[in-house]
């Protein structure tokens, strides 16, 4: 949800980048989504075009990273994924443990066509 | 800002690597910073639409209002029946319309509190939008944080929404005065809650008769006396 809002507030990143990294053209931007964060990728894939237009990424695309969510158990200090095992630490079966990742929404990389002329 | 520049064939990599989050976040411990300078208790109240946000309000305010300054800001996406409301009993309340935002963020609450005006409170709570979803996504600088649930809701709400209640540090549990009514399972609800957040506090009360409030109350002196008592190197140091 907030997949607009969202997107306003990568692109002034990315311009803020842009300015202190002296980048004039994008070719990608990649962000890393967390599995547990309620954004819907599909989302900001479609509303990116409209968001990004008059901005600096107006002729850039978007990458979506997913990043899985992992917990670590507080009972067995072993690290599991969440999703696959149904918030429950597969060793030893409690619900007892803390987020490692998961709710992130990351603004990765920008990535620059190079221009293939030397001059 | 300053990235890290990778080459890869045509293609020149500038690693980022910062959370979009981090404008919230950083709004948010700016705001709990200056709470804490200035020795005041700011509670983010939420809840869905109708679970009593302000009746609880109401009967804390009773409470409380002879023994500390309170300060209400009341969110709301239009109207202000509930500043009204809260007006009612004399303590400084504003009203903030949040023009369809379906939560407060840090920048709004900082807002909220200027307009408020809080160096004359010692207690301030920020009623948020009602809604069980997107208020326990961002932090709004307060202190501490409180969800009420009714029972009327439903003791499976903390399934349904685990991330309201994992973030919070409070769990009021309202209109207990019906529980005849309705099939409500107060064990199953404080297990799921304490699974979700094993340092929860959980309060069964009754704002329309008061039952269980003074537990709640009690937490919330506590709570303000502690940021009162927390030491502040503007303030003079007995025997130190």
């Amino acid at each position: 949800m907030h997949e607009i809002t969202l997107l306003v507030e990568l692109i002034k990143a990315v311009e803020t980048a842009a300015t202190q990294n002296n980048i004039n053209e994008i070719d990608t931007v990649v962000v890393q989504i967390g599995e547990l964060s309620s954004i819907v990728p599909r989302y900001m894939m479609e509303y990116f075009p409209n968001a990004a237009e008059g901005t600096i990424l107006e002729n850039s695309k978007l990458k979506i990273e997913i990043i899985p969510a992992s917990g670590l158990c507080h009972h067995c200090n072993k690290v599991f994924k969440i999703m696959k095992n149904k918030g429950l630490c597969p060793y030893c079966k409690t619900g007892d443990w803390e987020l490692l990742s998961g709710m992130e929404f990351i603004l990765k990389e920008i990535i620059l066509r190079e221009s293939l002329d030397p001059n | 800002m300053k990235g890290v520049i990778i080459l890869m064939n045509q293609f020149k990599i500038v690693e980022i690597k910062q959370s979009i989050y981090k404008n919230n976040d950083v709004e948010a411990e700016k705001l709990r910073g200056k709470l804490k300078a200035n020795n005041k208790f700011l509670l983010n109240l939420m809840s869905s639409p109708g679970s009593g946000k302000t009746t609880t309000l109401l009967r804390t305010i009773e409470q409380l209002k002879d023994s500390m300054r309170i300060g209400i800001m009341e969110a709301d996406i239009d109207s202000d029946v509930d500043a009204k409301i809260i007006a009612g009993t004399g303590v400084k309340t504003i009203q903030l319309h949040t023009g369809g935002m379906c939560h407060l963020d840090a920048k709004m609450t900082s807002d909220g509190i200027d307009n408020l005006g809080i160096d004359d409170l010692d207690f301030i709570v920020l009623e948020n939008v009602g809604n069980l979803v997107c208020p326990a996504e961002f932090d709004t600088g307060a202190t501490k944080s409180a969800m009420i649930l009714s029972v009327p809701e439903g003791d499976d709400k903390p399934l349904k929404y685990p991330l309201m209640f994992k973030v919070v540090d409070v769990l009021l549990i309202n209109k207990i005065d019906t529980l005849e009514m309705f099939d409500f399972d107060m064990d199953a609800v404080c297990k799921r809650a304490k699974k979700l957040n094993p340092d929860i506090k959980i309060f069964p009360i009754s704002a329309r008769t008061g039952e269980g409030i003074e537990s709640w109350t009690d937490w919330l002196k506590a709570q303000v006396l502690e940021v009162k008592t927390v030491s502040n190197p503007n303030r003079d140091c007995m025997g130190k």
